[in-house]
């Protein structure tokens, strides 16, 4: 039983960490051009992104999820996610990146921001281009300084891959739950704990060694 | 032919006009010394000339080719950069780019930007000014293990290994513990008697005095003064320029 509920459980991780890194791979680039966005001079740019970001931030999750997954179907009459799991997935996917992005580029804004102004003029006086002066001087600085956030949002993230199973999306804790009514057994519900326990371990060794490699500079 | 030409320089932010109409010539291989309070404007004319300010109005030219003229003011960023590189700027807080090291500090720019020399020859030649500002066995530090005198000296090798015309400084020791101003002005008064053009924001009076061939006494956004050190800083005319010195002098 215990080989057959593993395996069970680790068919149901893969999906989760298919949410997992396909939401960090498009919501952390996402979230660099929102954060762009959000410091925008233009009110016209910044004011709606302001905006999505406080719609994005103030509300739960679980209730964007349904609100992606039913909506196109309830206020258009078109359910443009189809009915197959691969419609569930990229539903969960496309939500999960939104969000994710929000709360990135928050973290990207708070980390440019946080840049003396005298790096950007010494590279101006230096002649380098705003392309130049922001991937060679400031973009490092700025990863060195938000580490520690981004390690924090990714771990929550790994944790919040369970939300969608509101959308029916199956990951862990759906096929944990599933041998509570095909067996009649609740141990394989609280067993996924170890798994995301393991994963959320692994990150955050992986973490201390970005932190670590990052420290040859102050 | 004066190298720099100056010619009613305005600036304004908001309602205050830090700057009311500054003019003056410099020529190659002087070293020109601004003093004046804090506020007096001396800090935004440099901006100015290195373009991190734009002047509501007047001319400034560097060797007869005109760089800003009050009429143009939306340049384009490529033709900035270029216009910039005529003036060569060391900041108070040094700005040393923390990532990389003493070295790459001064070859990263033109490692990037100029085609024209090769990346060994770049490199030379920022071994060769970092070694000429006492700092060949400092090489491959990163900026925060060098002392505040030590960064500094890395930044105006940085400014030099693009050949600017004229070299700017902004108070480059009102930042350093006073034990550490001292290779710092030496440094900066080896380049005088190399006639390297210089600009020197600073409060050092008696620095001033020795190594400038002119000095300019600004106050209230104009000039008050301008002449050669024994003028200005031992026989001022104004009596602002006296109640300054004074004041300096006294507080020492």
């Amino acid at each position: 039983m215990f080989i057959t509920v593993t395996l069970s459980l680790l068919n149901g991780f893969l999906e989760t960490l298919k949410l997992f890194s396909l939401t960090l791979l498009f919501a952390l680039p996402l979230g660099l051009i929102i954060s762009f966005g959000s410091m925008s001079k233009s009110p016209v740019i910044r004011l709606p992104i302001r905006f999505i970001i406080w719609v994005i931030r103030g509300t739960p999750l679980m209730l964007q999820l349904l609100v992606i997954f039913y909506g196109p179907g309830i206020f258009f009459g078109k359910n443009i996610w189809g009915s197959g799991t691969s419609g569930r997935f990229s539903a969960a996917l496309v939500a999960f990146v939104i969000n994710y992005a929000c709360y990135f580029s928050e973290i990207f804004r708070g980390g440019i921001q946080s840049i003396p102004k005298g790096q950007y003029e010494a590279a101006a006086v230096l002649g380098l281009s705003k392309t130049q002066t922001f991937f060679r001087i400031i973009l490092l600085q700025v990863v060195k300084r938000i580490v520690p956030p981004i390690s924090n949002e990714v771990i929550t993230l790994v944790k919040d891959t369970s939300l969608a199973r509101v959308i029916a999306f199956y990951e862990i804790i759906w096929e944990g739950e599933r041998f509570i009514k095909s067996a009649g057994i609740i141990w394989p519900l609280f067993y996924t704990g170890a798994f995301y326990l393991m994963f959320s371990g692994l990150l955050t060794l992986l973490f201390g060694y970005i932190e670590k490699k990052l420290d040859f500079f102050k | 032919m004066a190298i720099l030409e100056v010619r009613d320089i305005k600036k304004s932010f908001g309602n205050i006009e830090v700057l009311k109409g500054i003019s003056f010539d410099m020529e190659k291989g002087q070293a020109v010394s601004i003093l004046g309070s804090s506020g007096s404007g001396k800090t935004t004319l440099l901006r100015c000339l290195n373009f991190l300010e734009t002047p509501d109005n007047g001319k400034i030219s560097v060797n007869g080719t005109i760089l800003f003229d009050g009429d143009q003011q939306n340049l384009s960023d490529t033709e900035l950069s270029k216009r910039r590189l005529h003036f060569g700027m060391v900041f108070q807080q040094f700005n040393l780019f923390p990532q990389y090291t003493a070295l790459e500090n001064v070859t990263l720019a033109p490692l990037l930007n100029d085609k024209s020399r090769n990346r060994q020859d770049i490199i030379d030649d920022g071994k060769l000014l970092l070694d000429k500002m006492g700092l060949s066995d400092r090489m491959g530090n990163y900026p925060h293990q060098l002392s505040g005198g030590q960064q500094q000296r890395v930044a105006i090798a940085r400014a030099l290994a693009l050949k600017p015309d004229i070299l700017c400084f902004d108070e480059p020791t009102s930042a350093l513990d006073p034990e550490l101003t001292g290779e710092v002005l030496k440094v900066i008064r080896e380049l005088a008697s190399q006639h390297t053009t210089m600009i020197i924001v600073t409060h050092e009076i008696s620095f001033a005095r020795n190594v400038s061939d002119e000095v300019i006494f600004m106050d209230g956004g104009v000039i008050v003064e301008k002449g050669s050190p024994e003028q200005v800083i031992d026989n001022p005319k104004s009596d602002r320029t006296r109640q300054f010195l004074s004041n300096v002098h006294s507080s020492k």
